[in-house]
């Protein structure tokens, strides 16, 4: 992914505004070389006398789009380093139907009246003068307006509306704008008896190559899903199976492994017991039948590769797969055993002779094997901070200097009087019991997501800002706005390290105003969020090898020594993590571990980083810091939460408990 | 001296398009002009009214130095490649471009009411020719694909009306 300006939050730096110059100085130029500080040329298009401003912007929006989809593609561009406008119907139809109008009427848009007035035409000042009447007459009647903005349907693109590939919707668009090329091209050869590049040979190579690049879209975006009929499916298996296509060779697994590349999922299918003597570094730990289910997150995305001690049931468990239609699912070539005897045997035991390149390989090999993972490292100086995205503890000194930024919103969770006495400049108040509720008769639930957009909207944050949490005594309270944050998709969120306490021990500014606040309109999600899981879903993954169900309430309350709910005890298979474990007491504040620390510790109780984990406490509060912990800072990547927890666990007597001390 | 003729559409259109990718790429935001016009509006609202600017629902979120917004700079940057450009080209000249037919009067009331127009528009759909039709539709963004649908059948509709200014 490129780090851009918005992605680093910097848009209102020297920097950028430097670039935007840049950018703005080839804007300009190839506008006035189209010949658009022309007003009849513009107008041209409504009266088919010239037609470039759509052989202009027609090739623009091509080659832009080409572009950005094949950036899209290799993960370049995502909807996190680049700002995607959202999509607001009666606005922006309506909006563009008025646009039109004022468009032919004046003769220009507000892009290419600039570039007038650079070349000297008159009525493109007035026009820019206009447009800036229309900008005040807006901000004044927006009160009235403002109905028409308010259906926010967030980000949506035309394949998405209209349920196509995107691959396919970019082809089909590509071939439009390149049938309107050659449409404009006989508009004018009618109308003004020119050639032009009517049949030139420039528009025929043109065109072939604008298509060209739109089809080999379908190359990078599709990954293939073959539809076959069961026996040339069967064929299709054996041939690979004779050409020995769905291999990997051991020395590539564990180049690919030492690399950490993240496409590559291992899994071992060998007993609970035999893998906790030894397995492959990253491997998840999987039953023969629980594959399928487990695996839906992989299929068909990167690689899995399966292995045993020998080869027949992977073999047996890959083609199973591919019957299930996943096309990316291979076995190690040889198996546990020849991984050991190719790759980990030591240099001294080995019979034959060992080039020094290969001898390099295998001491790294081993070195990365046949250790325990490195903790994960975190940058620690304030400009390496800065140049990575946003960090999800942000410390007093990031905040203080970040004051004057309007995206930046700063949630104050004390309780009101302490707000009132004194709170971060700006800051607004927030207690977190508003944002929970009763739920199917569960208390203590997190809102659904219409009802936080709602909080949001009034609290004035935009899906672009950054929000910041400042807590008081509970950095819980903390991560619960952070899952506010995930359930409407709002990624741009962070907690202040030391929460309030280390701001004041710091002496940073405080004051006593009021924030101004402009009401937004919050885009609310059209899915669900996919994190949130019930007792059903607790229920079937009980007693499941691979899933983690970490219990993050205090060890008293785990053994049920004691008890605050109407059963004592734990869900059978859980395992036990305080998350005030998590914490460490710094000068005159607490703070969360460092995250090696943290990875050390976690590194011991969940598999890997991918491991399916199920996380909770009483009512989903204690549990959000351990969520923000492992998926924040650590970067686990499937990670659950069952927000319920123990208060519905223990009130309904048809689920398990256990209550043993362990 | 005569102006040199206008460069090959199709390829200033390459070049528009590369430069708009480029501004996603480094910016991570496309390309703009109407947000820059809103702003300068914004100043202009808030030097004779600063406390009524500040305190309204949509420039009051400019905050109070309107002028500092990346988008801005862009447009001052269409100006100077505009001028550059034209310079180059031998295409500056001081007038106003009307057909023989249409007083100047009458096309300079057109340009204040046709900007008018499109200053409101460019507001409601949050984006002009620029931020929705250009930079939106090179995502395949469906508001900004319907936008510009949206601004070729205005367009069309009201053009035989105002057909004299340019065309006898």
């Amino acid at each position: 992914m490129i780090n851009t300006f918005f992605n680093s939050g910097t848009l209102d730096s020297a920097g950028a505004f430097f670039a935007s110059l840049l950018i703005g100085l080839a804007f300009g130029v190839a506008l006035e070389r189209a010949g658009f500080s022309s007003s009849r040329r513009l107008a041209g298009i409504f009266y088919f006398r010239d037609m470039a401003v759509l052989k202009v912007m027609f090739t623009a929006v091509i080659v832009a789009m080409l572009g950005l989809s094949y950036a899209k593609a290799f993960g370049w561009v995502t909807t996190e380093n680049v700002y995607f406008l959202h999509t607001l119907y009666a606005a922006q139809i309506l909006g563009g139907l008025i646009f039109g109008a004022g468009f032919v009427m004046g003769g220009w848009c507000p892009g290419t009246a600039a570039v007038g007035v650079a070349s000297g035409k008159i009525d493109a000042l007035i026009f820019l003068l206009g447009a800036v009447g229309g900008s005040i007459l807006y901000n004044e009647l927006y009160p009235m307006v403002a109905p028409l903005t308010a259906a926010d349907r967030g980000v949506v693109f035309g394949f998405e509306s209209l349920g196509v590939s995107e691959a396919g919707f970019a082809f089909v668009f590509t071939l439009i704008a390149v049938g309107c090329f050659w449409g404009a091209e006989a508009i004018e050869k009618m109308r003004n008896g020119v050639e032009g590049y009517w049949n030139s040979r420039f528009l025929k190579v043109f065109s072939a190559l604008l298509v060209v690049g739109a089809f080999g879209l379908f190359v990078v975006q599709t990954r293939p899903v073959p539809v076959q009929s069961p026996a040339t499916q069967e064929q299709a298996l054996l041939t690979g199976m004779q050409e020995g296509v769905d291999h990997i060779e051991v020395q590539e697994l564990a180049d690919r492994l030492l690399g950490g590349d993240p496409a590559l999922v291992l899994v071992d299918i060998r007993t609970p017991a035999e893998f906790g003597t030894f397995h492959i570094r990253t491997a998840l730990n999987l039953q023969a039948a629980d594959l399928p289910a487990a695996l839906v997150p992989h299929k068909n995305q990167g690689v899995i590769v399966l292995y045993s001690n020998g080869m027949t049931h992977p073999a047996q468990a890959r083609d199973s797969l591919a019957r299930l239609g996943f096309n990316n699912v291979y076995q190690l070539t040889d198996g546990l055993q020849g991984f050991l005897d190719t790759c980990l045997k030591p240099i001294s035991l080995r019979d034959e002779p060992v080039s020094p390149v290969q001898a390099a390989k295998i001491r790294a090999w081993r070195a990365f094997f046949l250790s325990t993972p490195p903790p994960v490292t975190v940058p620690t100086t304030p400009s390496a901070q800065e140049a990575a995205s946003l960090t999800p503890e942000v410390e007093a000194e990031w905040l203080a200097q970040n004051f004057s930024r309007p995206d930046v919103k700063r949630i104050d969770l004390r309780p009101q009087q302490d707000y009132n006495g004194g709170h971060v400049p700006g800051a607004i108040s927030l207690n977190i019991e508003s944002l929970r509720g009763c739920i199917n008769g569960i208390h203590s639930m997190l809102l659904p997501a219409t009802i936080l957009a709602e909080h949001f909207s009034l609290m004035g944050i935009r899906p672009e800002d950054t929000v910041v949490a400042i807590w008081d005594d509970k950095q819980q309270d903390a991560t619960l706005v952070g899952m506010a944050c995930e359930r409407l998709g709002h990624r741009r969120f962070a907690v202040l390290r030391g929460g309030f306490a280390k701001w004041q021990r710091e002496k940073r500014p405080v004051d006593t105003l009021l924030p101004v606040v402009t009401p937004s309109h919050y885009p609310v999600p059209e899915k669900p969020d996919s994190f949130t899981v019930g007792a059903k879903e607790v229920l079937a993954a009980m007693g499941k090898t691979g899933i983690v169900i970490l219990d993050v309430r205090p060890v008293d309350f785990f053994t049920g020594k004691k008890r605050d709910e109407a059963r004592g005890g734990h869900i059978p298979g859980a395992i036990n993590r305080p998350y005030t474990d998590d914490m460490e007491k710094g000068a005159g504040f607490t703070a969360l571990k460092s995250a090696t620390d943290l990875s050390a510790i976690y590194g011991k109780l969940i598999p890997s980083k991918e491991s399916p984990v199920i996380l909770h406490c009483r009512t989903g509060h204690q549990a959000s810091q351990t969520y923000f912990v492992l998926t924040r800072l650590l970067g686990y990547t499937n990670i659950r939460w069952y927000d319920a927890g123990w208060t519905e666990w223990a009130a309904r007597p048809e689920l398990p408990v256990a209550s043993e001390s362990r | 001296m005569n102006p040199k003729p206008y460069s090959n559409p199709y390829l200033v259109g390459v070049l528009l398009g590369v430069t708009l990718l480029a501004s996603y790429l480094i910016l991570g935001a496309g390309l703009g002009a109407s947000a820059a016009i809103a702003r300068v509006g914004a100043l202009c609202e808030s030097i004779v009214a600063p406390a009524h600017t500040l305190a309204s629902q949509y420039f009051g979120a400019y905050g109070d130095q309107p002028l500092r917004y990346y988008l801005v700079f862009m447009l001052a940057g269409v100006f100077g490649g505009g001028l550059l450009s034209a310079l180059l080209a031998d295409r500056c000249a001081i007038r106003v471009e009307r057909g023989a037919r249409c007083s100047s009067l009458k096309r300079l009331c057109l340009a204040l009411f046709g900007g008018l127009i499109v200053g409101f528009a460019s507001r409601l759909a949050n984006g002009c020719t620029s931020g929705q039709a250009l930079s939106g539709s090179a995502l395949l963004l469906t508001g900004s694909l319907l936008f510009l649908v949206s601004v070729f059948a205005g367009g069309y509709l009201t053009a035989w009306f105002v057909r004299r200014q340019w065309y006898d």
